[in-house]
């Protein structure tokens, strides 16, 4: 079966087979990218050529109008700073619950593990918007309707099945005998987990708040429900300006793309430990 | 060395559970108690027994919406799946071998960026993007490029292929995230067990059912866990993406849907209650034949 030509050995396998399997890899990649560089390509075009009916596939008047109006209208850079604080809020929380929360599952073993993890992934599954309608009542009577925080706590609850499910994976993966050789060496149990089940987390923390940070930045039906439009995140101002003023094509994608810019870079960041990250925690089980 | 550990499981569980016990337990049990009742959202609640139940029975969209649940349930893992296996398959293995190592195709590296873009566009953005991709007249991308004397297809205004057109959305999204997380199953795989197959005279296919596919097993199933909570989610981008939220005439709605178009638009907050009540227990089905059919021994 075996070919030489050219040095190449080419084990069971066609040139043809080899071709297809390119060929296939262009084209999907193709389809792939294609919308997002739809969005870029009307980003950068005058109204003129947006409306025209003959689509340019490179803008010919390039212009940055779109992104000047975009960062202009009302709103839009308060909606983008009431993202960032609910977002922080929520992953900073998320990481440190989630943290000692995986420990105490991973490390520890008692009465009612089982259940709490059960309820943990059970949680994960449920539709939250089963629970919407009690969660604005429960919310409005503690004053937390149309405020940051109250926001910023229903995305903590959202946000921390995942992240103590993942951590638990990647402290669960420590050996246990480093914990016990630090003891031995005068550790207590509580530097264990500071100098060295923290740091050997590393990865997962970097995993859960990628994963954190797309899910907060990017939701908008809760945020939407419980909040007026002042205290909106961007999500919610793309869409209501999507539907108000439905033909403004280059000012909306122009603001899609600066909605999509901290996670692009956060991604571009830590794309190294993506891969590892995110599938670790997740195979172990 | 065992003493003094349940200071240390209190202090750590304490927030969690608190949380849990107000925001999802507490909620739910109101859900419960809502869903026997009859109510606006404001005024006096007035119980009505399981009425709200039965009018879901006679009720025509909620087994409607019932069905696109499971098409969207069985299709979404399916489809993302087979093409998630596919392309890690091509990026990884399917570039024919050279000094004796299997590569993947041409490009794979950019492939890999490519593949995770859709995956950190937010929902809302995509909704944007595809609401042009879609369009049912010649500015949309796709009627756009068909020839002008074809009559433009409605896409999301038609009846039979609304609902089709959010299958796909969710795929194109999905997929990335699952081609990265094969992918690093396949890397994990030793070469060595490629290079034996393939002098063996293996060809492509078989390489990627008699070895990738059986020592991958497990990273589909957890897979298949995710695009499941991903299916049930599908509601978020029915709400933005189509015709009159869910419509046309129903084609797409889905039970999430129908909690949230009764909840603030009709004002039915017992009946959309109700309806939260039945997703509750289909979602718990479906975890609980999730967890038993993939059987996380580590529990």
């Amino acid at each position: 079966m075996a070919r030489h030509d050219d040095g190449v050995i080419t084990v069971g396998r066609s040139r043809t087979g080899t071709f297809f399997a390119n060929a296939t890899g262009i084209v999907f990649g193709l389809i792939m990218i294609f919308p997002v560089y739809w969005v870029l390509n009307t980003a950068f075009k005058p109204d003129s050529e947006v409306r025209s009916f003959t689509p340019t596939f490179w803008p010919h008047d390039f212009t940055l109008d779109n992104f000047k109006s975009a960062l202009g209208e009302e709103l839009f850079i308060p909606s983008m700073i009431n993202g960032l604080i609910i977002t922080a809020m929520a992953v900073a929380a998320a990481l440190v619950v989630g943290f000692l929360a995986a420990l105490a599952i991973a490390r520890f073993s008692f009465y009612g593990r089982k259940a709490i993890i059960l309820v943990v992934l059970a949680v994960q599954l449920v539709p939250f918007l089963a629970l919407l309608i009690p969660l604005f009542l429960m919310l409005q009577s503690a004053n937390l309707t149309n405020s940051l925080v109250g926001v910023a706590l229903v995305y903590l609850v959202l946000l921390l099945p995942y992240t103590v499910w993942t951590l638990r994976g990647f402290i669960s993966g420590i050996p246990r005998e480093l914990d016990e050789a630090a003891m031995i060496d005068g550790c207590t149990r509580a530097q264990v987990f500071w100098r060295i089940i923290l740091p050997l987390t590393g990865p997962g923390l970097v995993a859960t708040s990628v994963y954190g940070f797309i899910q907060a930045w990017n939701e908008f039906i809760i945020i939407n429900t419980l909040n007026d439009p002042k205290n909106q995140n961007l999500m919610a101002w793309l869409l209501y300006n999507q539907t108000e003023r439905g033909t403004a094509w280059g000012p909306l994608m122009a603001g899609a793309i600066i909605t999509s810019i901290p996670v692009v870079v956060f991604f571009l960041l830590i794309q190294r430990n993506i891969a590892t990250g995110l599938t670790a925690g997740a195979v172990k089980g | 060395m065992r003493h003094g550990k349940y200071p240390f499981i209190i202090g750590f569980l304490a927030v969690p559970v608190a949380l849990y016990a107000t925001f999802v337990v507490a909620a739910y049990i109101q859900t419960f108690q809502l869903s026997v009742a009859s109510w606006s959202g404001f005024g006096p609640i007035k119980y009505v027994g399981f009425d709200n139940f039965v009018k879901l029975w006679n009720d025509d969209l909620f087994w409607k919406s019932l069905r696109h649940n499971g098409y969207l349930l069985l299709l979404l893992p399916i489809v993302t799946i087979a093409l998630g296996l596919l392309f890690a398959f091509l990026l990884n293995v399917g570039g024919g071998s050279k000094g004796g190592m299997t590569r993947g195709v041409w490009g794979s590296k950019v492939y890999r960026v490519i593949f995770f873009f859709p995956q950190l566009m937010a929902l809302a953005i995509v909704a944007v993007i595809f609401g042009r991709v879609f369009a049912s007249d010649k500015s949309g991308m796709i009627n756009g490029l068909l020839p002008d004397s074809w009559a433009p297809w409605l896409f999301l205004a038609d009846e039979r292929w609304a609902l089709t057109c959010i299958l796909v959305v969710l795929v194109w999204q999905a997929v990335g995230f699952y081609v990265v997380l094969f992918s690093a199953g396949m890397g994990s795989i030793e070469h060595e067990i490629y290079e034996a197959a393939a002098l063996d005279g293996a060809t492509r296919v078989t390489l990627f059912f008699r070895i990738t596919l059986p020592l991958l097993w497990g990273t589909i199933q957890t897979a298949w866990v995710y695009l499941g909570i991903a299916a049930f989610d599908a509601f978020a981008l029915i709400n933005i993406m189509t015709v009159d939220r869910g419509g046309p005439d129903g084609a797409t709605s889905v039970l999430a849907m129908m909690i949230y178009r009764n909840t603030f638009e009709y004002s039915q907050v017992g009946y959309a209650s109700a309806l939260g009540v039945v997703l509750f227990f289909l979602t718990l089905t479906f975890a609980a034949l999730t967890l038993r059919v993939t059987r996380r021994d580590a529990v």
